[in-house]
């Protein structure tokens, strides 16, 4: 131990209200050198990197940078501090240059207090040429790529002098080759001496770019090892803590052969370009796609959320009147959302009326509520879905994520749907509930439904659905029966 | 369905009742024993059905208001709608010497002002803020168009007048009415099915619309209902006055929002009670009343309630960071 590391955290705890999001976990960056931080979505990485930003402060534990113990009090404090963090959404004013945006809040001031744009622009200059980085510090932030973006967040880190560097999966929005591009910056990176922590939970980035690997899950700290001493199993099994057959438990039989949802050369303002597919009664069609391909939007299309531009979308040979959900409803579709707190849930009011919100008419006596019997079938489902819930009164905002989403989906089996349409089902989720919300899926088209799952989970994608189509630009680019499909050419399918 | 679980399905509970309105009624009580104590004239039947008079105009149209807002909107257009109501009944009943005619004409022209509201808010999506200032300023300079001056009684109808000055029992008429449309709207509010989709408008009106309720039809209704009760109120008030006044009602919009705000009634959606609009409009009234019989300056019935509001909002905000941790 000649040097110091440059980031050492301790004994770090953090709750919210009704989680643990991290509970003893440490991390030791060493400058110069990449560390991955990995795990599944609800594994505590953005908590983690949350309190690295300042903008959560730990309920216990010690930060050490450099040796010296601090207090993050503030993201701008963290700044002062040397940690930058990149978070997926980007943090720039669009209107504003790039150089403007690299020296914000620090510009250089001439006499009679006027700013030096020309030294701004001049200094952009030499920091992009010092970190390899082709931009043209006079162009509009709004006016580039997301990848370009990025980066210019990552100068503004140096120009910064951060000594650590953090990217919340960065790549999420890039191609293959803006990926190659971003490696490259990390190397250059590394190469001044910047600890860079690199959260993400694809395998093949970390075996590119990652020295050490750092995998949480459930809040906890599992292991850290060098990369070297790591095989894609190894990892795997240290993120999930089980093999994936156990995560992803079949109980239901094979689909039936009754097709229960058709769409038809469907467009939409949206972007949906000449979408046709179908799903039985017993099936789950799993749609993969990268940022931007238009899984959601495809999901709000086909519940009649979202207004469309062309095509027919018929349940059980009935067809929904486009853009209006009631319709979708009473034909028997509807949508569990990806952003359950916006979408989905009514935060202030409690779990009963959250879960009974669309089916309300069956508790009906004249004009009112049945209140005692919309409150036994409401317990019925805390019970059968192990809902943990104070009592149905609990405001559902403080529940955790994945209780929340048995309530929303309780909502939808309350109704009695034919097709449930499901965006991203565990996203926010923790490890064990995501278990039980993959049970509960299975369940649904065991009892008949068709499913169609939107997902960027590879594994979910791969351990739920009986059909997978893949999505690129709007369109769907392949599809592929599960047995016969591979990580590869999904991918493939999915950069198109 | 099993029997273990039916002690737990005993009464409804609706989202935070009781929460803040303890709070409303210590503050309602401490008022009314501190003005008994400083004045004689206070504390008496009189007095009290004079508060609860003065209380019913605001309240008719306030039950209307907290429909609305929880559902997540606003109507400040009442107050200029109540005066153009006014005028409209007294001519109406002036041309066809029925007093029902006249009172059908009034309602149903508040009704038409809240469902152009409506309209314009759920078709054309203008913010619901700024298109009832609007029809604000339109009623407000049509009035004129109508009349340039006051609507005079030339019917003298008995059941005209006796719509405001009479009375069942020792409570007069308005009052009664206010009653009625107020455990009517607490009714629907908090045992039907109507009511949990305003509350589901109002809490997440994207949720709304994925469970298949039309939060736009929902608004439209509660525009509608609010216009209605608003020609109602200005019935009563052209009733009081015996004239169709087209300045009457400046600034009742803003008592009527604030004793709804000071219910506990969310700006944003989504919560609110009637018992709560009740609680604030009769703090405001009794504010009012103590400040007549104290014989303090009379623009202090505008300053306290102003101070009132901030102090109450302030409160619920205190209470609401801590409930959230």
């Amino acid at each position: 131990m000649a040097e110091a590391p440059a980031l050492d955290m301790a004994g770090i705890g953090k709750r919210f209200p009704g989680v643990v999001a991290l509970d003893d976990v440490h991390l030791r960056l060493a400058p110069g050198k990449v560390h991955a931080l990995m795990g599944e979505n609800g594994a505590g990485k953005s908590t983690l990197i949350k309190i690295l930003a300042g903008v959560y402060r730990p309920d216990t534990g010690t930060i050490r940078i450099a040796g010296e113990q601090v207090t993050l009090q503030s993201p701008r404090d963290a700044l002062a501090r040397g940690i930058k963090v990149v978070f997926q959404e980007i943090a720039l004013i669009e209107e504003f240059t790039v150089a403007e945006n690299v020296f914000l809040g620090e510009y250089p001031v001439g006499g009679a207090g006027s700013i030096r744009w020309d030294r701004i622009r001049a200094d952009a200059a030499a920091l992009f040429d010092r970190i390899g980085f082709g931009v043209d510090p006079a162009a509009r932030v709004r006016d580039l790529p997301m990848s370009q973006q990025q980066m210019v967040e990552i100068a503004r880190a140096l120009a910064h002098d951060a000594r650590i560097v953090v990217m919340d999966e960065p790549t999420s929005s890039l191609t293959p080759a803006e990926v190659e591009q971003l490696f490259a910056v990390i190397r250059r990176l590394t190469s001044l001496g910047i600890a860079v922590l690199y959260v993400s939970h694809k395998l093949d980035e970390i075996f590119a770019i990652a020295d050490t690997v750092t995998v949480l899950r459930d809040g906890r700290h599992i292991s850290t090892r060098p990369r070297s001493e790591h095989s894609e199993d190894s990892l795997i099994h240290d993120m999930i803590g089980r093999r994936i057959e156990a995560l992803y438990p079949r109980t239901r039989g094979p689909a039936t052969d009754r097709d229960i949802l058709r769409v038809e050369n469907l467009s939409a303002p949206s972007g949906l370009k000449n979408i046709s597919f179908h799903a039985r009664a017993g099936e789950v069609v799993g749609f993969f796609g990268l940022m931007g391909a238009g899984r959601t939007e495809l999901a709000k299309a086909i519940v009649g959320f979202d207004p469309l531009r062309a095509g027919r979308i018929t349940v059980d040979g009935r067809p929904l009147a486009p853009h209006d959900t009631a319709t979708g409803v009473a034909l028997g579709i509807g949508l569990l959302t990806e952003d359950r707190k916006r979408e989905g849930l009514m935060l202030d009011l409690p779990v009963v009326q959250n879960a009974t919100l669309a089916a309300l008419g069956k508790w009906a006596r004249g004009p009112f509520v049945d209140f005692a019997a919309e409150r036994r079938a409401t317990q019925d489902y805390v019970d059968r879905f192990n809902i943990r819930t104070p009592s149905l009164d609990q405001p559902v905002r403080l529940l955790s994520g994945g209780n929340q989403q048995k309530v929303l989906i309780a909502r939808w089996l309350m109704r009695g749907l034919k097709v449930i349409v499901v965006d991203e089902p565990t996203r926010g989720i923790d490890v064990g509930a995501k278990s039980e919300i993959f049970a509960l899926i299975d369940e649904l088209a065991g009892a008949g439904l068709a499913v169609v799952m939107m997902t960027s989970e590879m594994s979910e994608l791969l351990g739920l659905s009986d059909r997978i189509m893949v999505m690129a630009g709007g369109r769907i680019t392949a599809e592929f029966p599960v047995a016969t499909a591979t990580q590869e050419a999904i991918l493939n399918a999915a950069i198109v | 369905m099993s029997d273990t679980a039916a002690p737990r399905a005993t009464a409804p509970r609706p989202a935070r009742t009781g929460q803040g309105q303890g709070a409303l009624l210590a503050i309602l009580a401490l008022l009314c024993v501190g003005l008994s104590l400083a004045t004689d004239t206070f504390f008496s039947g009189e007095n009290m059905v004079a508060i609860l008079r003065q209380s019913a105009l605001v309240l008719i149209v306030a039950v209307g208001m907290t429909m609305l807002l929880v559902s997540g909107e606003v109507d400040l257009s009442v107050g200029a709608s109540l005066a153009f109501v006014g005028c409209v009944a007294m001519d109406v009943t002036n041309q066809t010497d029925s007093f029902v005619i006249g009172a059908a004409a009034g309602i149903l022209f508040g009704g038409a002002v809240g469902l152009m509201n409506g309209l314009v808010v759920t078709r054309l999506k203008v913010n619901s803020l700024i298109a009832t200032i609007a029809t604000l300023m339109m009623l407000q300079g049509g009035v004129y168009l109508f009349t340039r001056e006051a609507v005079q009684n030339g019917h003298q109808l008995t059941a005209f007048t006796t719509l405001s000055t009479g009375y069942v029992g020792p409570l007069p008429i308005p009052v009664i009415l206010a009653a009625l449309i107020c455990i009517a709207g607490a009714v629907v509010l908090r045992l039907t099915l109507f009511g949990r989709t305003i509350y589901a408008t109002g809490a997440n009106p994207v949720a709304a619309r994925l469970s298949g309720i039309r939060p736009g039809r929902v608004k439209l209704i509660l525009f509608v209902v609010t216009g209605l009760l608003t020609g109602l109120a200005g019935l009563i008030l052209a009733s009081l006055m015996n004239a169709g006044q087209p300045t009457a009602g400046r600034g009742f919009e803003l008592t009527v929002v604030a004793a709804v705000i000071l219910g506990g009634t969310s700006l944003t959606g989504g919560r609110g009670t009637i018992i709560g609009t009740l609680l604030g409009v009769l703090i405001l009234k009794v504010i009012d009343n103590g400040i007549i019989i104290l014989q303090w300056d009379q623009n202090l019935q505008m300053i306290v309630p102003g101070v009132v509001i901030v102090l109450a909002t302030w409160l619920d905000m205190v209470r609401g960071r801590a409930r959230d941790g």
